[in-house]
C-alpha cells in the first residue's frame, strides 16, 4: 500500500519512493525500539526496586514527558537534519541500549538508585522523542501534511504494538534484560548505518560517522556477549524469581532477587531472608534477648551483615554501641551503599553507634579483650565444615569469656522441626560449656519453623521485660509461645559438637537432605 | 555369583591401576621431554633443606681440622644436635638438676626434622606435622604436654582434656580413589566388598595386637618402644618384613596392600617389603591414647607441625643454645672430653672442654663424630635412611573434586607421594588461601642411590612431577600455585628393616663410651617418632646423670 505512494510534483530526486518507503521503515524500527527502552526501564525499576504498579507507572509517565521535551526541543535544531537525525540515532542506540546493563550495574554501588534510573529514562525519552518529529520534518517536502503524519504514525504503533508482544513472550525469556536492551541498541545504530550510506548528501561525515558506529557497534557487541557476567542468566533459573543482584566474593555468591511481592537474599544458594517475613526472624532473634536486658549497652554482633539484626537492636535507646563482625565486606558494602537494602535496614550500617568489622569471627572473637551485655550470633547453616566450626564448644568458650557477667548470647539454630537433631545438638552443645540454655522457635513462612537458643551465664531471664514500640511480631505473649516445643520437635538426646567431631555438619547434612540443599 | 562380580571387579581395578600407572609415566616423560602444556613461571619459591653441604664437610673431618681455632668454651654437658632427642635431653638434664650444659646446632634453627616455615598465609611444616595423644603410662610425655599447656585439665576420671585447638579439627583424612574423595584413608569407595572384609579381618587382628600383653605382663606393642614385651612371640615377628607376614597370613587384597605400604612409606620411608613386620604392626598397635575429648585414634596438630612442640621443648630449659655450629670431632681427656665444632658462618673452629656430652645426632652423623673413638661403629650398617621431598606450596584456592570436601590429611590412591596435608587447617579462619605440605618419600630405588637422584632433581623437576600428581585429583590446580618451597632431605628418617629393631645394633649404637659419650636418637628406637626421640634424649640424661 505504502509502496504505492504517488509521488509529490515537488520531488527533485530520483528514487524516492523506496527511500521514503525506508524512511518509514526506520520510523517502524525506531518506534519499537523506543518502545523497548521503556519496557525495559519499567521492568528493571520493579525488579530492582519492587512494586511494579508505582514503578511503571512512574516510568512510563517520566517517558513520555521526556519524549516530550524531545519534540519540543526538535525546533531547535536547524542545518543538515538527516546530520542530527543520525547523530540521534546513534545516541539513541548508545543510551538505550547501555541503560539496562548500566542500571544492573550501578545498582550495588550509587546511594541513590532511583537518581540514575530517572536520569537515563529522561535522557533516553528526550532522545526518542527527537525522532519522529526531526523525520517528519526530512520528509515534509515529499509527502502531503496528511500522508505524511498518517504514515509516520500508522509505523509508529505498529512498531509499538510489535515491541509490547514480543517483549514478555519473546525477548525477556530468550534473551534476558540486558541483551534485550543491547540488541535494540544494536537496530538504532543499524538504522542510523543503513541511512548513513543510502543517502549520498552524507557523505562528506561519512567518515567521521563511520568510526564512531564502528566503535559504538562493538561497545554493544561487546556488552552482547559478556552480558553473563553482568548477570548470570542461567543463574536466574535455578531461583523461582527474577535475579536482580549477583555478586562472588572470595567468601560466598551473593544473589538477590526480587518478585512483585518481596526481595530475597541468597548466599550460596540458600535463602537468607525475604523482606516480606524477615521482621518475624529478626525480632524473634533480638527481641527475647533484649527485653530480659533492657539496659544493655553493649551488644556485639557475629554474622548478620545484612544490618537487619542491629535495625532491630537500634530500637532500645539503652544500646550505645553495637559491633558487627561479618567475614565479607561484599555484603556489609552491599548493605552499606545499596538504596533498597539500606531503607530495608533502616540505615542501621550507617548508624554512628555501629561498628562493622569485616573479619573471620572466630579469629576476631579470641582477639577480643571487650565484654558484652548481649551476643546475636546469625552465622549461616552449618552446612559445611568451615560454618560448623562457628557452633563448636571452642567457639562457645570464646563466646562465653566475651559476656559481661549478667550477659547473654542468642544463637540462629536451624529448623527445628527439619533438623531436629542439629537444632537440639545446638542447645546442647551450648549446655556443655556452661550456659543456662533456652531453646525457642518461631514460624517465619518463607523459612518454615526456625529455632533460636538463649545461651545465659546465669539464670536471669524473664518474658515480660520492655519491648520496644512499633513490634510487628513478638510481644510477651509471643514469647511464651514460641518456648513451647510440640512432640515432633521436642528435645532428643544428641552428640556435642566439637572441632574434633563436626557432628553437627553431618546431622544437618542428613536432615536438610530431603529438602534438596 | 557374588565372586564372580568381585573377580570382574578386581580385573577391573587392576585396568584401572594399569591406565594410573601409564598416566604417572606419561606424568614422568613430560618432566624430562618437552615442556608441560602448564606454565610454572608464575610460581615463586625454591629448593631449601637442612644444611647437608655443612653435613657432608664431615667426610674430610682431617680437613676441618686444619681450620684455625676461633674460640674456646667450656661446659659440664655438651649435647651434639638440635633436634628433638637433643631438646629433649636439655630439658631433662636441667629438671634432673644438670643446669651447665651446652646445646650446639649445624642449623640456623632447632627443631631437627620437626623444621618449619612461615608466609602470610600460615606457618607450615617441612617435616614432622603431627602427634598422636599419648598413652596415659607415657607419664613424662603426658607431663611435657600439660607444661606446655597441650593438655589443659581432666575430667572427673582423671583422663586429659586436650587443648581444643591443638586436637585435628574434623574433617581428617580423605582419599582420592577411582575418581571421587572418601572419607578416611582406608579404601572404601568402589572397593569390593571381599576386599573389605579382608580390611575389617586385618583391623582385627591390629586390635587383638593392641590389647596383647607377653610373658612379662608388659604390653606386646607400647611407645616408647622399648618398654614392649620382650616375649618371643611378638618379637620374632621383628625378624620377617611386614610384606612376607602379610602373605602368610593371607592378606592380598591389593586396596588392603596399598593401604599398608602407603602406612609404612609415610612413617617410615619404607616399603612393607623393607619394614620389619613387628613394626609394620606397631604403626597401629601402638596407639592406645585415651583422652577426656577426644579417642585414641586423635592426633594433636599444629599450622608449624612439630615445630610447634621443638619450640616449647627448647622452651622448657634455661642453658644456652649456638646455632651454625657442627660438632665433627670428640676426644676423651683426663677430666672429661675435647669436642671440636666447625662453625659454618666463619669457617674457624671452636673447641669446647665438657665433663661430658651428649650426641644427639643421627648415626650417619654421629659415625663421623667418634670414627677416632669408636672406630667401629662405621660397621653398623642397619640405620638406613630414605630420602624425602617436603614441598609447601602456597595456593590462592584450591579446585575441588567428587566428594568429601578439602581435610587436614589428603591422599591420593596409587600416587607417588603419600599426599598432603593442609598447613592451615587449624587455623580457625575461612578462606581461599591455603598451604599445603606435600610429602614424598624415595622409596622406589635403595636409599643412596634415591638420595643422589634426589640432589640431582633440579627444583622445576621436582616441581612439575609434584603438579602433575596433584592436578590428577585437582584439575587446573596449577594456576593457583603462588609460591612453591622445596625442601629435601637427603636422610628423611631412619627405616626399621627386619631384625633391626630387636636386634644388637640398636643396642650397641646407644651404649655410652666411658661413661662420658652419650648417644641420643630416635633411630636408636628404630623408628622416627617424635615420642621415641622425646624419649631417647629422656634416657641419655637420665644416663649422664646417673654418672654424676
Amino acid at each position: 500500500m505504502v509502496k504505492e505512494a504517488e509521488p509529490e510534483p515537488t520531488t527533485v530526486r530520483s528514487g524516492l519512493t523506496s527511500l521514503h518507503w525506508l524512511l518509514l521503515v526506520s520510523v517502524f524500527v525506531i518506534a519499537t525500539c523506543g518502545l523497548i527502552y521503556e519496557l525495559v526501564a519499567g521492568t528493571l525499576a520493579s525488579y530492582l526496586l519492587g512494586d511494579s504498579v508505582t514503578q511503571f507507572s512512574t516510568i512510563i509517565g517520566a517517558y513520555l514527558f521526556s519524549m516530550g521535551i524531545g519534540s519540543w526541543l526538535s525546533k531547535y535544531l536547524e542545518g543538515n537534519l538527516l546530520k542530527w537525525f543520525i547523530r540521534i540515532e546513534i545516541l539513541v542506540g548508545l543510551v538505550g541500549g547501555c541503560s539496562a546493563p548500566l542500571l544492573f550495574v550501578l545498582f550495588e554501588y550509587v546511594a541513590s538508585f532511583r537518581l540514575i534510573l530517572y536520569t537515563l529514562v529522561g535522557l533516553t525519552g528526550i532522545l526518542v522523542g527527537l525522532e519522529i518529529p526531526l523525520l517528519m520534518r526530512i520528509l515534509e517536502n515529499q509527502l502531503t501534511f496528511k500522508d505524511l503524519v498518517s504514515r509516520v504514525f500508522t509505523f509508529d504503533y505498529i512498531g509499538a504494538l510489535l515491541a509490547s508482544l514480543i517483549f514478555p513472550l519473546i525477548l525477556i525469556p530468550q534473551l534476558g534484560l540486558i541483551r534485550t536492551s543491547l540488541f535494540f541498541g544494536l537496530l538504532n545504530i543499524g538504522v542510523a548505518a543503513f541511512l548513513l550510506y543510502r543517502f549520498a548528501e552524507t557523505r562528506p561525515f561519512r567518515r567521521g560517522f563511520s568510526l564512531i558506529l564502528l566503535v559504538s557497534v562493538g561497545l554493544l557487541t561487546t556488552g552482547f556477549i559478556y552480558a553473563e557476567r553482568i548477570m548470570t542468566y542461567s543463574e536466574g533459573l535455578a531461583f523461582q524469581d527474577t535475579v536482580i543482584y549477583t555478586k562472588s566474593t572470595p567468601y560466598q555468591r551473593i544473589v538477590l532477587t526480587r518478585n512483585n511481592r518481596e526481595l530475597r537474599l541468597y548466599l550460596n544458594g540458600n535463602l537468607q531472608f525475604s523482606s516480606a517475613d524477615e521482621y518475624r526472624y529478626h525480632e524473634a532473634l533480638v527481641h527475647p534477648a533484649m527485653q530480659a536486658r533492657p539496659l544493655a549497652r553493649n551488644v556485639l554482633v557475629l554474622g548478620g551483615g545484612d544490618g537487619l539484626a542491629v535495625r532491630e537492636l537500634l530500637k532500645y535507646p539503652s544500646v550505645q554501641r553495637v559491633k558487627l563482625v561479618d567475614l565479607d565486606p561484599g555484603m556489609t558494602k552491599l548493605f552499606q551503599q545499596n538504596s533498597t537494602l539500606v531503607q530495608l535496614n533502616n540505615r542501621s550500617l550507617l548508624s554512628p553507634k555501629v561498628q562493622v568489622i569485616n573479619n573471620d569471627a572466630f579469629t576476631w572473637i579470641r582477639q577480643d579483650t571487650a565484654r558484652y551485655d548481649v551476643i546475636i550470633v546469625d552465622f549461616p547453616d552449618p552446612s559445611n565444615y568451615s560454618i560448623g566450626k562457628l557452633y563448636s564448644t571452642t567457639f562457645y568458650t570464646e563466646l562465653e569469656k566475651r559476656l559481661a557477667p549478667d550477659g547473654l548470647a542468642v544463637v540462629q539454630s536451624t529448623s527445628p522441626y527439619v533438623a531436629r537433631k542439629s537444632f537440639w545438638c545446638i542447645n546442647h552443645t551450648l549446655a556443655t560449656v556452661g550456659f543456662q540454655t533456652i531453646p525457642y522457635h518461631t514460624y517465619v513462612p518463607s523459612f518454615g519453623e526456625w529455632g533460636y537458643v538463649l545461651a545465659l551465664r546465669n539464670q536471669h531471664w524473664r518474658l515480660d521485660g520492655p519491648l520496644p514500640k512499633g513490634l510487628r511480631y513478638v510481644t510477651p505473649s509471643t514469647i511464651r509461645d514460641m518456648l513451647y516445643f510440640p512432640p515432633d520437635m521436642a528435645e532428643v538426646p544428641t552428640e556435642v559438637n566439637k572441632l574434633n567431631n563436626q557432628v553437627l555438619v553431618q546431622s544437618f547434612e542428613e536432615e536438610w537432605a530431603p529438602y534438596g540443599q | 555369583m557374588d565372586n564372580n562380580s568381585d573377580a570382574v571387579n578386581r580385573r577391573t581395578f587392576l585396568a584401572q591401576a594399569g591406565v594410573g600407572a601409564a598416566l604417572l609415566l606419561t606424568a614422568g616423560v613430560n618432566v624430562s621431554g618437552c615442556t608441560s602444556a602448564r606454565s610454572i613461571s608464575h610460581i615463586q619459591g625454591g629448593m631449601t633443606g637442612a644444611n647437608h653441604q655443612a653435613g657432608h664437610r664431615l667426610r674430610a673431618v682431617n680437613e676441618l681440622a686444619k681450620l684455625p681455632v676461633s674460640d674456646r668454651l667450656t661446659t659440664d654437658v655438651l649435647i651434639a644436635g638440635g633436634g628433638v632427642a637433643g631438646l629433649s635431653a636439655r630439658r631433662w638434664l636441667e629438671r634432673l638438676g644438670v643446669v651447665d650444659t651446652l646445646l650446639l646446632e649445624m642449623d640456623g634453627q632447632t627443631g631437627g626434622n620437626a623444621a618449619y616455615g612461615r608466609n602470610s598465609v600460615s606457618a607450615y611444616p617441612y617435616g614432622a606435622h603431627y602427634l598422636p595423644i599419648p598413652d596415659l603410662r607415657n607419664q613424662e610425655l603426658l607431663d611435657f604436654l600439660s607444661e606446655s599447656k597441650i593438655i589443659t585439665g581432666s575430667d572427673a576420671q582423671g583422663l586429659p582434656l586436650y587443648n581444643d585447638y591443638f586436637l585435628c579439627h574434623d574433617p581428617e583424612e580423605r582419599l582420592f580413589i577411582n575418581g571421587f574423595w572418601q572419607e578416611g584413608l582406608v579404601p572404601e569407595a568402589g572397593v569390593p566388598s571381599s576386599d573389605k572384609d579382608e580390611i575389617n579381618r586385618f583391623f582385627r587382628v591390629i586390635d587383638q595386637f593392641k590389647t596383647a600383653r607377653g610373658a612379662d605382663g608388659l604390653d606386646a606393642f607400647t611407645i616408647p618402644l622399648d618398654r614392649s614385651s620382650s616375649d618371643e612371640t611378638f618379637r620374632r615377628l621383628d625378624r620377617v618384613s611386614f610384606a612376607g607376614y602379610l602373605d602368610k597370613e593371607g592378606f592380598t587384597s591389593p586396596y588392603l596392600r596399598w593401604y599398608l605400604a602407603y602406612c609404612c612409606r609415610d612413617d617410615y620411608g619404607a616399603t612393607p617389603e623393607t619394614t620389619s613386620a613387628w613394626a609394620g604392626i606397631h604403626y597401629f598397635a601402638s596407639r592406645k591414647g585415651q583422652a577426656a575429648n577426644a579417642n585414641a585414634s586423635s592426633v594433636l596438630t599444629w599450622p608449624q607441625g612439630n615445630g610447634f612442640l621443638t619450640d616449647q621443648l627448647r622452651a622448657g630449659a634455661t642453658s644456652p643454645i649456638r646455632q651454625h655450629l657442627l660438632v665433627y670431632d670428640v676426644q676423651l681427656n683426663d677430666t672429661g672430653v675435647t669436642v671440636m665444632a666447625f662453625d659454618v658462618t666463619t669457617s674457624r673452629n671452636v673447641v669446647i672442654d665438657a665433663n661430658k656430652v651428649i650426641l644427639a645426632t643421627p648415626q650417619f652423623i654421629t659415625k663421623h663424630i667418634v670414627q677416632k673413638l669408636a672406630p667401629e661403629r662405621s660397621s653398623f650398617n642397619g640405620f638406613r635412611y630414605a630420602p624425602w621431598i617436603v614441598a609447601n606450596l602456597t595456593l590462592n584456592g584450591l579446585p575441588q573434586g567428587r566428594g568429601m570436601s578439602l581435610c587436614w590429611d589428603n591422599v591420593l590412591y596409587g600416587a607417588s607421594s603419600v599426599g598432603y596435608i593442609t598447613a592451615n587447617h587449624q587455623d580457625l579462619r575461612d578462606g581461599p588461601h591455603k598451604v599445603i605440605t606435600y610429602y614424598k618419600p624415595l622409596t622406589d630405588t635403595e636409599p643412596d642411590v634415591a638420595r643422589r637422584q634426589a640432589y640431582s632433581t633440579t627444583y622445576e623437576q621436582w616441581l612439575t612431577q609434584i603438579l602433575d600428581e596433584l592436578e590428577m585429583a585437582h584439575p587446573g590446580v596449577t594456576p593457583y600455585v603462588s609460591q612453591a618451597d622445596i625442601w629435601v632431605w637427603g636422610h628423611g628418617m631412619v627405616a626399621p628393616s627386619p631384625g633391626f629393631v630387636w636386634g644388637p645394633e640398636r643396642r650397641q649404637a646407644a651404649q655410652p663410651i666411658a661413661n662420658s659419650v652419650f648417644f641420643a636418637h630416635s633411630d636408636l628406637s628404630g623408628v622416627s617418632i617424635f615420642e621415641e626421640a622425646f624419649y631417647q634424649g629422656i634416657r641419655a640424661a637420665r644416663e649422664v646423670a646417673e654418672t654424676v
